[in-house]
């Protein structure tokens, strides 16, 4: 492996100082980037370890919204009974990513600046409208997460601008939320396919709103707007989710690669953008009961 | 590259060396401190747990830790689970279901299951796979390997 000179912060100050040395690149659970250090797909001539800024690591409820540090890992997030509570498709989300030695170890942070079309917890962040706080030696700024993915591996973060936080306003009202994915096998899989939505329902049980993303089907994690124009304002049926789900299918544009073809995608997509729309209409409905 | 001075606790003892940054923990327990016990199946790419290790109560691949990650922090192996001489309750439950063939993952899934045990001591049979799902192993079938974590659970709650 190549060499670097390596760095370890130990507070949110001297990350930034750190991060502003010229070639430097961020550390934090270091399950994508060891790999792909080792197979040379990843070089860095400084690498900023942030496993001593134990200020990014927290999971906070502000009343108003809850804020996700960088460095939350995947475990804590599966564990913590305030995200099953405000986030249930984000809970299941991050409990599904790889096993569990890699959730102790991969953070939200990470797996939202890897940016990859698969990961698992963007989808359940994007359906909450999340908001990334960013951080750097010149400042600090927000965007929405929608905005901050720019393609595959792709970001708006500039060189020495970090992740500091990622928040989202908990729903009110009827709503469910819901996180499905399929995988090559239940354990340790990347997602072939992940769909996650959430469904408001009104007084009159008809869908007020809704937001649906899925995953791994296109060049970034895709919000489905015709599939959830389709649907607002009506009652939840069978037939309804049905030509929902055609609807999806002209809204992706997946690739065939080595987990599976495009075919295989668009299919499987259709099929999960029916059945977390059912589970959220079902969690909506226990809510309002 | 400068080499950094890494301090951490390994199996309850303070261990110092002084080396690359870009060595792994799997690298430096097994080619600067002799303890083989963890395993590189994988070619270290996280995906086997063969190479799994207590952090600080959590198992991990040891294979994507760089070695500057464990400054100040606790770390036990496999070998650390039999200090004392005696095997611990999880390796004899595996001696005794007949969970090991080769053995290669054996310390994996063995670090696995204490780990398991430690945070969820009577896990049920689907607890047990989600939580042996990150350590692959091509002999046993799995079924050996889930009837000692059963086992091991239940010399736990003797215990």
């Amino acid at each position: 492996m190549q060499g670097f000179e390596y760095l370890k912060p130990g507070t949110i100050s001297e990350l930034k100082k750190d991060l502003s040395t010229p070639g430097a690149r961020i550390l934090a659970g270091g399950t994508d980037i060891v790999p792909k250090m080792r197979q040379g797909i990843f070089t860095a001539p400084v690498l900023v370890d942030t496993s001593r800024v134990g200020a990014l690591d927290f999971i906070e409820d502000q009343g108003k919204e809850v804020v996700l540090g960088a460095l939350t890992t995947h475990q804590k997030l599966a564990d913590s009974p305030l995200i099953q509570n405000v986030n249930p498709a984000l809970s299941a989300a991050a409990e599904s990513v790889g096993c569990v030695q890699t959730r102790c170890r991969g953070t939200v942070g990470g797996n939202i600046a890897n940016a990859s079309p698969a990961a698992d917890t963007i989808p359940p962040l994007l359906v909450y409208d999340a908001v990334m706080y960013l951080q750097s030696l010149e400042g600090e700024r927000t965007l929405s997460l929608e905005e901050f993915i720019k393609g595959p591996g792709s970001t708006e973060l500039n060189p020495g601008e970090f992740i500091h936080s990622v928040s989202f306003t908990p729903l009110q009202g009827s709503w469910g939320s819901v996180f499905i994915k399929i995988g090559k096998r239940s354990g340790m899989a990347i997602s072939v396919v992940n769909a996650s939505a959430v469904v408001f329902l009104d007084n009159d049980g008809l869908i007020s709103d809704t937001r649906i993303a899925l995953g791994a089907v296109a060049p970034t994690v895709k919000r489905c707007r015709e599939t959830e124009k389709f649907i607002l304002g009506n009652e939840p049926s069978p037939e309804l989710f049905n030509n929902a789900s055609e609807i999806c299918r002209k809204e992706i544009t997946p690739i065939t690669d080595i987990r599976a073809s495009d075919k295989y995608r668009i299919h499987s997509a259709a099929v999960l953008t029916r059945r977390v729309l059912e589970q959220a209409v079902e969690q909506a409905r226990e809510r309002k009961s | 590259m400068n080499q950094i001075e890494v301090i951490f606790n390994l199996n309850g003892r303070e261990t110092k060396i002084s080396c690359d940054p870009n060595k792994t923990l799997l690298d430096v327990l097994r080619n600067d401190l002799g303890l083989t016990g963890a395993k590189d199946a994988c070619g270290g790419e996280g995906e086997c747990g063969a190479c799994t290790v207590i952090f600080n109560g959590k198992p991990v691949n040891s294979c994507l830790i760089f070695i500057g990650q464990v400054i100040g922090q606790n770390i036990t192996t496999i070998e650390g689970l039999s200090l004392k001489g005696d095997y611990h309750p999880v390796q004899k439950a595996f001696v005794e279901a007949g969970a090991v063939q080769c053995g290669y993952c054996t310390p994996g899934a063995v670090i696995a299951t204490k780990a398991l045990l430690d945070r969820n001591p009577q896990p049920s049979d689907q607890e047990i796979r989600d939580g042996l799902s990150g350590n692959l192993c091509r002999c046993t079938g799995y079924n050996k390997i889930v009837d000692a974590v059963q086992l091991a659970a239940r010399e736990y709650s003797n215990g």
